[in-house]
């Protein structure tokens, strides 16, 4: 599955790809709403981490607006189930992620992103 | 009796020989194997147990993902990414523990991630299935990189020469191996359980004693990191906190510290 968690973690590694190559960008995309346990704790642990704009971004590519444009600094239940959606429960089945720099594509399929490179690709 | 483990030799580019003796077997064998593959090993488990509440972590080589759901008692506590070289292993681990699991195709060396995002890493029976010193020291050199400076924690199972004395498997010594490298390269057959009981080599490099930490440490250095515990001012560094051996398996447990 590529869920917006996931999302925001992935980066374009091709050879000498090293500036500008994150987030990558949604083309094509299919996308299916599953539900999923809401757990507070975990989402408070795992929001320092995330690069807010890039999820901001991402989530309006699939068509969801529900987040505001900054972190806000109360992080109330509304807030964090609103959150919990949009980072766990919108899953891209299928569809291609490109690299803002190099444009290299990676192809999703059945939920699983493909992010193998050719050997000369690595670098 | 399985089938004898039997000496090889690495005969044509690593890249090529791990795609023919290792990827396509794995595709292969995928369901078979995923199904004798179901009980998580208790030191990992204990080591996932441990991790704090929100971080976020990956498998390398996850293979039907029996690691993602962990840890059982605090469900949804960790997200664990899957990362697998086998499609099809990866469309099993997909549903690993009856839920909807994150899994990426992928190579372990490559590094399809944040720099440093991560909060530890595991990589279970997978390094040996490279074909050379230098891809395997790669392999930890992209853990290393994936996992927080400050705090990343690793670990990293790998297959033994030394054999425990309930293993089954018959395995050779020595074989005119040259090469004057630590550990032995051989070919574990795996058998499917179907009508033509088809006869699969996967190649596997096993761990001479201590060639795991050594691995790790010069991993370690490549990267400029001080190897051993904290220490000084404005130093970068990984400790091995554990370097052990349990049921024919070699481990290394790695800490991410910076001061």
């Amino acid at each position: 599955m590529v869920r917006l968690i996931t999302h925001n973690l992935l980066a374009c590694h091709v050879k000498g790809c090293t500036s500008n190559n994150f987030p990558l960008e949604f083309k094509d995309v299919q996308v299916v709403l599953r539900e999923s346990e809401f757990n507070p704790d975990f989402l408070r642990g795992f929001i320092p981490k995330i690069e807010w704009s890039a999820l901001i971004g991402a989530a309006r590519e699939l068509g969801d607006t529900s987040l505001p444009d900054q972190l806000p600094e109360m992080l109330d239940d509304d807030f964090l189930k609103t959150l919990h959606h949009v980072l766990l429960e919108i899953h891209v089945e299928e569809g291609i992620m490109v690299c803002p720099n190099c444009k290299h594509n990676y192809p999703i399929s059945n939920g699983i992103p493909n992010m193998l490179l050719a050997e000369h690709e690595i670098g | 009796m399985p089938p004898a483990v039997t000496p090889t030799r690495v005969a044509s580019e690593p890249a090529a020989y791990e795609d023919a003796h290792v990827h396509q077997v794995y595709d292969h064998i995928a369901a078979h194997f995923s199904s004798t593959r179901y009980k998580p090993w208790p030191i990992i488990a204990s080591f996932l147990a441990t991790l704090r509440t929100g971080w976020v972590g990956f498998d390398a080589g996850t293979g039907n993902g029996k690691y993602l759901p962990l840890p059982l008692e605090r469900p949804g506590e960790l997200w664990t990414i899957g990362l697998d070289r086998s499609r099809n292993l990866l469309e099993i681990a997909r549903t690993a523990g009856s839920t909807v699991r994150e899994v990426v195709w992928g190579d372990v060396l490559g590094c399809p991630w944040r720099a440093e995002i991560f909060d530890y890493a595991i990589s279970i029976a997978t390094i040996h299935h490279l074909a050379t010193p230098e891809r395997r020291r790669l392999a930890v050199k992209r853990l290393l990189e994936a996992v927080s400076p400050e705090h990343g924690r690793i670990l990293i199972y790998v297959w033994a020469v030394r054999q425990d004395e309930h293993s089954k498997r018959s395995i050779p010594t020595h074989d005119a191996d040259d090469t004057g490298e630590a550990g032995q390269d051989v070919f574990v057959p795996w058998v499917l359980s179907d009508d033509k009981k088809q006869v699969f080599n996967r190649y596997y490099h096993m761990f001479a004693d201590g060639e795991l930490a050594t691995l790790a440490a010069a991993a370690a250095e490549e990267l400029d990191l001080v190897v051993g515990p904290p220490r000084g001012q404005s130093l970068k560094g990984v400790e091995i906190v554990q370097d052990g051996w349990e049921r024919s398996n070699h481990y290394v447990e790695l800490r991410r510290w910076q001061t």
